[in-house]
């Protein structure tokens, strides 16, 4: 499960669409309360070119017309799924999210080894749910062995990745990328943990696969959740939209019991929980927001 | 507060508004500022706005821009009632100070510094706009003006303040810490100094001086503008260099003390406000580009 909307950038410039039709931000309000995906002004020419293959396929001629089908008209919450799989639709790529890379380097990962390390602890979990075809664990195998001289020298560190879709987690495990998935990886870091499989593909390589253990996990399974414990940061991007707000938040509230006090959620770039969740508090990175599950007694100040 | 360094600065930098750059709009523009909206003259902010054929020029293009509402003005007359008077003079305000720097003397990136600017003003103002506070438009001036005192530093302690400005960016931490570290005193507290020889309105005044450390006591801009600088400084609005920062902006105490002025505050969906702001980067971006950097 991934999002790629910057991917669709050309795409959405041949796109003529009046944008500015209001009907195209109420589309907007009515996604961000249903699935917490905002689209800021400058990204609605993706709205509009998704909007324009479900307007297609149900005939409406103008935006005002499409938004009935998605509020008024019998199947709407059909019609709303078949949307959010419209833009949700895209393949991912390793090292996606520098800003997010960056805040861990230099606040997260610090903040938990000073605290970890007070109590005697040496030890890291991390955990990738809803890793679709493994490229966010493997960037954050990379990350954190480029780590393991440095910040994390002396620590083990495990990555758990799961995903409910057994395609997906099988192509995870097999770890075959092509160009697309390592357009952000160096090549430095391709020739250090990959192997060629042929011109145009590459294979994690063992150091990589040895730091990540993937299973099947489905989010709303209670029974399995509630033993995931002891996480220190969970990533859990683009997955949340595909669930109701209800759902949504008892995911959320498994997430907040899975992590350790001091542990942190990242979520998908235009993710919010709003209204979902009051337990974690909004922390502002550079280029980048996460959650944060403050520790027993906190009442404000620095996290 | 003050230091020893600044004290001898002082002169200087209460001198600052003899140098021939300083344009002749600049007092009668404080003067006016200072007025209640209902005795404002338009015709005297029209004649300021065309007094300089370049100002003139950046309150077109400010008019016109989507951040503003994207009015499509041809004529300064259009252009302020289009805008109101109270954001005029702000736009105006902007374009003077700007004029006071000699490029030579821009420590800063000048590019780098009027995003900040802009950026915080912005966000000043929708964040009073979101909250219920009355004055919006001096939100926007207060965020503004608001690092006033890189100005003054650029100006009577160019070196020393470059110096602080590379070692921030080399430790990766807030610049104000830097400065009083390095010189003694803060951009607010120079900054301080102008804007009371300025006579700039008191309250803009308080978050020039204190936009660094609120006080419980407080004014509402104060904190207002505390929050609208560290928001910007997290995404991509700063000061031109990685700090490392993670803020629990609504765990802050300035928050709380906001909050004791408007309740509503606590309310804000802070992560859809700052994807906002995410989406106004590049116009703000395209809207310094061509208003600040054009120089006559």
């Amino acid at each position: 499960m991934s999002i790629d909307l910057e991917q669709q950038k050309n795409a959405g410039a041949l796109i003529t669409e009046d944008l500015s039709d209001p009907n195209y931000l109420r589309i907007r309000d009515l996604i961000y309360q249903i699935s917490g995906i905002y689209q800021s002004e400058d990204k609605l020419y993706l709205l509009a070119s998704r909007c324009a293959r479900r307007m297609a396929a149900v005939k409406a001629k103008t935006p005002g017309e499409y938004l009935e089908h998605l509020t008024i008209r019998a199947n709407r919450d059909a019609e709303l799924r078949l949307l959010l799989n419209e833009i949700t639709i895209g393949e991912t790529y390793m090292f996606r999210s520098p800003p997010q890379l960056q805040a861990l380097k230099s606040v997260v990962l610090p903040q938990i080894i000073e605290a970890k390390a007070k109590l005697g602890f040496k030890r890291l979990r991390l955990w990738s749910a809803g890793c679709s075809t493994g490229e966010e664990p493997y960037t954050l195998a990379m990350f954190l062995l480029e780590e393991s001289e440095g910040l994390l020298k002396g620590w083990t560190c495990e990555i758990l990745a799961t995903d409910l879709n057994d395609n997906s987690l099988a192509a995870a495990k097999a770890g075959v990328y092509g160009e697309y998935a390592l357009r952000s990886t160096t090549q430095q870091l391709r020739r250090k943990y990959f192997q060629p499989v042929d011109e145009k593909r590459m294979r994690a390589g063992d150091q990589l696969k040895s730091l990540i253990r993937f299973d099947r996990v489905n989010l709303s399974d209670d029974s399995k959740m509630v033993f995931l414990k002891g996480l220190d940061i969970i990533f859990c991007c683009n997955v949340l939209i595909y669930f109701d707000l209800s759902s949504k938040r008892k995911v959320v509230q498994h997430f907040n019991a899975n992590l350790l006090p001091g542990g942190y959620l990242f979520l998908g770039h235009a993710e919010s929980l709003y209204q979902v969740d009051d337990t974690f508090r909004l922390v502002h990175f550079p280029g980048t927001i996460g959650y944060w599950k403050p520790p027993v007694g906190y009442s404000g100040g620095k996290p | 507060m003050m230091s020893e360094k600044l004290e001898k600065l002082r002169p200087r930098i209460q001198s600052l508004d003899a140098i021939p750059t300083v344009p002749a709009i600049v007092q009668p523009l404080t003067a006016m500022l200072r007025l209640p909206a209902d005795e404002i003259d338009l015709e005297h902010v029209i004649e300021l706005v065309s007094f300089d054929k370049t100002i003139a020029a950046q309150c077109l293009r400010m008019a016109n821009s989507p951040l503003f509402g994207r009015r499509q003005t041809d004529t300064v007359r259009s252009a302020v009632i289009a805008l109101g008077l109270k954001r005029v003079q702000a736009i105006l305000m902007g374009c003077c100070l700007n004029m006071v720097m000699p490029a030579e003397k821009w420590v800063f990136d000048p590019v780098t510094f009027w995003r900040h600017s802009v950026g915080c003003a912005l966000v000043s103002r929708r964040m009073a706009q979101a909250i219920g506070h009355p004055d919006p438009e001096k939100a926007y001036l207060a965020g503004l003006l608001h690092d006033l005192g890189m100005l003054v530093n650029s100006l009577v302690c160019g070196e020393d303040f470059r110096k602080c400005l590379q070692a921030a960016a080399e430790e990766h931490v807030a610049l104000h810490r830097v400065e009083q570290q390095h010189l003694g005193f803060t951009h607010c507290d120079s900054g301080k100094i102008l804007a009371d020889q300025w006579r700039i309105p008191s309250e803009v005044t308080e978050v020039v001086e204190f936009h660094h450390r609120v006080a419980p006591t407080a004014g509402p801009l104060v904190p207002l503008v505390y929050l609208s600088d560290l928001l910007c400084r997290v995404r991509d609005l700063g000061y031109g260099y990685y700090e490392v920062m993670g803020i629990d902006l609504a765990g802050d105490a300035a928050w709380m003390v906001l909050v004791q002025h408007y309740p509503q505050l606590a309310n804000m969906d802070l992560a859809r406000f700052t994807m906002d702001l995410d989406g106004a980067i590049k116009e703000i971006a395209a809207l310094v580009e061509a208003v600040f950097t054009s120089r006559k």
